[in-house]
């Protein structure tokens, strides 16, 4: 088919979007729970929540660039998504091996997060690859 | 030097390092170098006398339960087993719950923090963190230093307070008294409102009583006090009166006595060394000093004496008002003395008691002698709430006359002026007459039977008063008020003996306080009642 825009990629993106929502929502309730039950101190806390907030805001342009060049066929949004998504791994491993407390629930979001950044990332290589030759 | 100085720092600025590895910690290994009862964990216990426990009181040692993972030591005793042994087993435990710490970041969530060390660099930035006003290195106000510039706040109360040293041009007035030891400290300032007496110790020499400042008139009267603090007014101390104290301990007061008496060595005796001061404070009532002065008693010591006992005292009396101390606002205090008075005679109306200062109801004192005949009329004030009894020891020989006796009884018993009237507050001004309580006397007389029909001479033996008081006023403050006073005169005949016998008698005085309060009844404030009227012209067009 001429259809070059990958259909995976779509999915997952969608996913990726109605995902990291939940993951949003879901660590910082944490981070709170954290800092009432244990000792969080106030420059501990800080850094955990500038990241939390910085992937939060790379996310929306990541996955809107993604989408437009996907569907649009065009190889530069799709390279700049990819490299806004290496940035979101970077902050994914920080919350998930160098926050302050590391709770178990904490793991397997990200665990999720990063599979999912790993997949979209090899899918975005591959449309690329499609879209140039 | 300087590496043993660095390295002891080094040790002394880190605690020892805390335990952690749960194989290792016991919390009931209490007893070093022997085997706790029941403690499984105790490394100091050996099998023999494992299979003595019966249960292990702490069965698991665990780090944070909040962890996913970690080691835990499991104690048990196999009971099962002949003899019963102790089971370790170091196993891995796990959380189940998906909030458990897998890992965390920072050191201390887990472990308490260990303290910061004190060193001389850091003292002091921990004791402005963590210490509290306990003692501070200078009490504030007393900059006497002259250079130090101005503070911002000149603005302050330029008045004393009460408890605030009186200060004088140089530091502050001295009101020498032991500290720690019986020795005079001249260290310790007069605390304004504050009326102290002390007594101290001083030691002494007669070559160097000259030149001992704590000895000399001058040290107590040469600087002047500040009539404010801080200001430039200053009293000047004046000399009220020189009582002259004997060696054999007798005082005479010096005519002229406001001229400076040093102290001068004179063959074997120093003459006029301080002995005591009286300082009398006159105040105004802004919290400034108007006037000041010293009563000073002088004395003289020998060459064998190497020390002296000095006694200080201090009052505030404020301007224009006569004191009277009283014994409680309004309720008698315990402890205080029981005021009394006596109505002026002649007057056939209530008016005015006469009370002086020191118009106290009085008890005969216990002299060491026991003797009633030779007692000197040493009398002490009845104080309230404190049941007294004192008493002495009456010999009597034959042809002892009895009217005289009786009478000299008397005097020692109730003292040569019995007060008539006590007061039933505390602070019974003179001339209310109304708060002055009636002494009631009674007579007891121990009349043999057989002698009713002749009227034979009675001696005082005993004399009791029965001070009834109640609690007076608001239920969370009551206030002791007496209501009455019953003094109780006991008499016995005096019997005539034969000649060349004696008996003794006791003469006993006491003072009795009973509370005869009354249960207090709570009183409670009405209901509020509903009140209501119509106006006078509701129905007015019919009415």
């Amino acid at each position: 088919s001429s259809q070059l825009s990958s259909l995976p990629l779509q999915i997952l993106f969608y996913v990726n979007g109605i995902y990291y929502v939940f993951y949003f929502l879901a660590t910082l309730a944490m981070i709170v729970y954290k800092s009432q039950v244990f000792s969080y101190p106030d420059d501990f806390l800080a850094p955990d929540l500038a990241v939390l907030f910085l992937m939060a805001i790379l996310e929306v342009p990541r996955l809107y660039l993604g989408c437009k060049g996907n569907l649009m066929e065009e190889e530069a949004p799709l390279g700049l998504s990819l490299g806004v998504t290496v940035g979101s791994v970077v902050l994914c491993v920080y919350l998930l091996t160098w926050q302050t407390y590391v709770l178990w629930a904490d793991v397997i979001l990200n665990a999720v997060l990063l599979c999912a950044y790993g997949l979209e990332s090899g899918l975005k290589v591959m449309a690329i690859a499609v879209f140039v030759s | 030097p300087a590496d043993t100085r660095g390295a002891a720092r080094e040790r002394a600025s880190s605690a020892p390092a805390p335990v952690t590895d749960v194989a290792r910690l016991c919390v009931c290994d209490l007893l070093v170098a022997q085997c706790d009862a029941n403690c499984c964990c105790d490394p100091d216990c050996s099998p023999e006398e494992f299979s003595l426990f019966t249960t292990c009181s702490i069965p698991v040692v665990v780090g944070d339960s909040r962890l996913c993972r970690q080691k835990a030591a499991v104690y048990s005793l196999d009971v099962e087993a002949n003899p019963p042994e102790r089971i370790f087993q170091l196993i891995d435990q796990v959380n189940p719950s998906i909030f458990c710490i897998h890992a965390t970041n920072y050191k201390q969530a887990l472990y308490l923090k260990s303290p910061e060390m004190p060193t001389p660099e850091n003292f002091d930035r921990l004791l402005n963190e963590f210490g509290s006003a306990a003692f501070s290195a200078e009490p504030e106000g007393w900059d006497v230093d002259p250079e130090a510039p101005n503070p911002p706040d000149a603005n302050e109360t330029h008045s004393y307070e009460y408890g605030a040293p009186v200060q004088t041009e140089d530091a502050f007035l001295r009101l020498p008294s032991p500290v720690v030891s019986s020795w005079c400290s001249d260290a310790n300032p007069a605390a304004f409102l504050v009326n102290q007496a002390t007594k101290c110790i001083r030691s002494v020499s007669v070559d160097k009583c000259e030149s001992i400042q704590g000895l000399s008139m001058l040290f107590y009267i040469n600087s002047s006090i500040l009539a404010v603090p801080k200001s430039s007014q200053m009293v000047n101390v004046t000399v009220q009166s020189i009582v002259v104290q004997s060696l054999d301990g007798r005082r005479t007061l010096l005519e002229g006595g406001d001229v400076l008496r040093l102290p001068l060595a004179l063959d074997e005796l120093c003459l006029n060394i301080v002995l005591g001061v009286s300082y009398h404070i006159t105040y105004t009532d802004t919290g400034a000093i108007t006037e000041a002065a010293a009563a000073f008693v002088l004395g003289a010591i020998t060459k064998e004496a190497l020390s002296v006992q000095q006694s200080f005292q201090i009052t505030f009396t404020q301007v224009n008002t006569k004191p009277v101390p009283l014994s409680g606002n309004p309720g008698y205090v315990v402890g205080l003395p029981v005021r009394a008075g006596f109505r002026p005679q002649g007057y056939p109306f209530l008016v005015e008691f006469l009370t002086n200062r020191h118009s106290q109801l009085t008890i005969m004192q216990s002299t060491g002698s026991q003797d009633c005949l030779a007692a000197q009329g040493a009398r002490a004030p009845v104080l309230f709430g404190y049941n007294m009894i004192s008493g002495c020891k009456l010999r009597i020989t034959a042809g002892m006359k009895c009217q005289p006796l009786a009478q000299t009884l008397l005097d020692v018993l109730k003292g040569q002026r019995f007060p008539e009237y006590v007061a039933s507050f505390g602070n019974s001004q003179a001339q209310d007459v109304l708060d002055w309580v009636p002494i009631t006397h009674l007579h007891i007389s121990e009349q043999k039977i057989a002698n009713t029909l002749q009227s034979s001479c009675q001696i005082p033996v005993s004399l009791g008063i029965e001070v009834k008081w109640t609690k007076y006023g608001s239920l969370v403050n009551p206030q002791a008020r007496i209501v009455n006073v019953t003094a109780t005169l006991s008499t016995t005949t005096l019997q005539q003996l034969p000649s060349g016998r004696e008996r003794i008698i006791p003469v006993t005085s006491s003072v009795v306080f009973t509370d005869i309060s009354s249960p207090a009844e709570p009183g409670y404030k009405a209901w509020p009642t509903i009140n209501i009227k119509l106006p006078f012209d509701f129905f007015y067009p019919f009415v």
